[in-house]
């Protein structure tokens, strides 16, 4: 009971002083709000996009052609083959005869086809591997490689591995761009406080010598320091949504030109949650931090004089 | 209650404030610590109130040596004293009941109890009617009476004052002395430095008189005063 008043004093206590100094407490949420959220549209972006070529990489084919010698028999083999490999999720045989039939219905007009009296095509398959990875797609091509009587491995992983290394590098920029934020918001948060801290130094004092602890001095300010984080993450995430929102307007007819209904993701709840949650861990460690240090430049204050 | 044993207090880059100051001050006694500004006085007071550590010589509070108490039991410490100083250190950003109520809420006291206790204490100083006002709207006299209701709204069993008249005309003066005793009577040590040893008040009190850091032998204002004629 003494504890929740303890707190329910602090909260008080920083209500009010949020409430007296709107114009400036509302600056502090904005500064977080900004910061959070360009990390966190790139991350969107990123993410998005990600998805997009998860999507692709399902699609991707390997072609497998055999040689043009090759017997049915063999054939028969490799589909076993084929069928017992754990990387391969499914494959599907189309043989020389049905290849050629095809290229010739396709061709009707094209002379030149119907003038080669005899089948060019080797017999093929076409394999849909379990993982989109660029990296698994290159084991398992190198390992249907090695099968007697392929005569070649197709598969087109170049565009995939290179978007696959820009997502890695934008994932790092992500990274870097949220570690750098980071710190100006602890320094931003801290120096805040720090302000507060000046302002209340009397009260401060006077509490310290009335026998307050160190955690009763410090609780009002945490609290505010929570209080900015929230209000900013909340920031950050409508500032988000609306770039998002206008963003989306574009960004759906570019990719009509590319036949895709590809967009951002506005919702995305865990998203929203980890932002308020690591705008309100800033504003506390900043907060901590500043107190921490005017607790004790006061105490040395004290002990000077 | 209290006890200094051998007690130096030296502060970086002066010389000793405080010399091999013994004394023993009991429970439910009223002393006047005297002597001229820069004697001491206020640094006697801030290490009785664990303010300040010794730098040599012990300290004992109530049977605790301030110099062995951890950081963390000396806000606990504090709280058994009502601190009254020169300059109030009233907050000026908050009203009269919220001043007082401020070492309640230090001692985990809140809700209608602390309102209870906080009018109380401004009765006895008789500014309840105040309750509502400004630090800054009262006069010198008011806002010493103020200080006075936060020293001793947690009900501290040692009261300590450094020059709680020192700005005060003679009336107010009366006044704040008035209140002293009244605690006193109702048996709290009350600890009062001031710079005037003539003030009526200190004639029939005990007196600590300090004089460039050392203690003189302890007298009554009356020996004093027979002392000062022949």
């Amino acid at each position: 009971m003494n504890w929740l008043n303890y707190h329910q004093q602090a909260i008080r206590l920083v209500l009010a002083r949020m409430r007296s100094n709107k114009m400036s407490s509302l600056m502090i949420c904005l500064v977080i709000g900004v910061a959070m959220c360009l990390p966190a549209l790139f991350y969107v972006s990123v993410d998005s996009l990600s998805k997009l070529t998860n999507h692709m990489q399902d699609e991707t084919e390997i072609s497998l052609f055999l040689k043009l010698d090759t017997s049915s028999n063999a054939v028969a083999e490799i589909d076993a083959l084929l069928a017992k490999n754990d990387a391969i999720k499914q494959h599907r045989l189309v043989t020389k005869e049905e290849a050629w039939q095809q290229l010739q219905a396709k061709s009707e007009s094209n002379s030149a086809i119907h003038q080669l009296n005899k089948n060019p095509l080797p017999d093929a398959f076409f394999i849909q591997a379990k993982s989109a990875e660029p990296e698994a797609l290159e084991t398992l091509k190198n390992s249907l490689q090695d099968i007697p009587g392929v005569e070649q491995v197709l598969f087109n992983a170049d565009w995939a591995k290179r978007l696959s290394i820009l997502l890695g590098l934008g994932k790092k920029v992500i990274f870097f761009i949220s570690t750098l934020l980071t710190i100006a918001l602890l320094v931003i948060i801290g120096n805040t406080v720090r302000m507060q801290i000046l302002t209340q130094k009397d009260e401060i004092e006077v509490s310290t010598l009335m026998g307050a602890t160190n955690s009763f001095i410090r609780t009002p300010f945490l609290y505010a320091g929570v209080f900015y984080g929230l209000l900013g993450g909340l920031l950050a995430i409508i500032i988000m949504i609306s770039v998002i929102m206008t963003f989306n307007h574009s960004v759906s007819q570019i990719s009509s030109l590319y036949s895709s209904d590809f967009r951002l993701s506005i919702f995305n709840i865990n998203l929203f949650l980890t932002i308020i949650g690591i705008a309100a861990f800033i504003g506390w460690l900043g907060s901590y931090l500043a107190v921490a240090r005017s607790i004790a430049s006061i105490a040395q204050l004290q002990n000077s004089r | 209650m209290i006890q200094f044993d051998q007690v130096t207090k030296r502060y970086p880059g002066s010389d000793d404030v405080l010399k091999n100051v013994s004394l023993k001050i009991n429970a439910g006694e009223l002393v006047f610590v005297t002597g001229h500004s820069g004697a001491g006085k206020s640094t006697l007071l801030k290490l009785i109130a664990a303010i300040e550590r010794p730098t040599s010589g012990t300290v004992l509070i109530a049977n605790q040596n301030i110099s062995k108490l951890k950081a963390s039991a000396i806000p606990f410490m504090r709280r058994r004293f009502g601190l009254i100083f020169q300059d109030h250190k009233l907050l000026y950003d908050r009203n009269c009941f919220e001043n007082v109520i401020l070492p309640l809420h230090i001692n985990g006291v809140s809700g209608t109890e602390a309102a209870k206790r906080v009018r109380a204490a401004l009765d006895k100083v008789g500014l309840l009617h105040k309750e509502k006002a400004m630090p800054i709207t009262l006069s010198g006299g008011e806002q010493q009476r103020l200080a006075i209701a936060r020293a001793v709204v947690s009900r501290p069993s040692i009261l300590i004052a450094d020059e709680p008249t020192g700005n005060l005309d003679a009336n107010y003066a009366a006044d704040i002395m008035a209140i002293f005793h009244a605690f006193h009577q109702v048996g709290v040590t009350v600890i009062i430095a001031t710079h005037d040893p003539l003030d009526m008040n200190v004639m029939q009190s005990r007196i600590l008189h300090l004089s460039h850091g050392g203690l003189k032998p302890t007298m009554t204002g009356e020996q004093k005063i027979e002392n000062l004629l022949s």
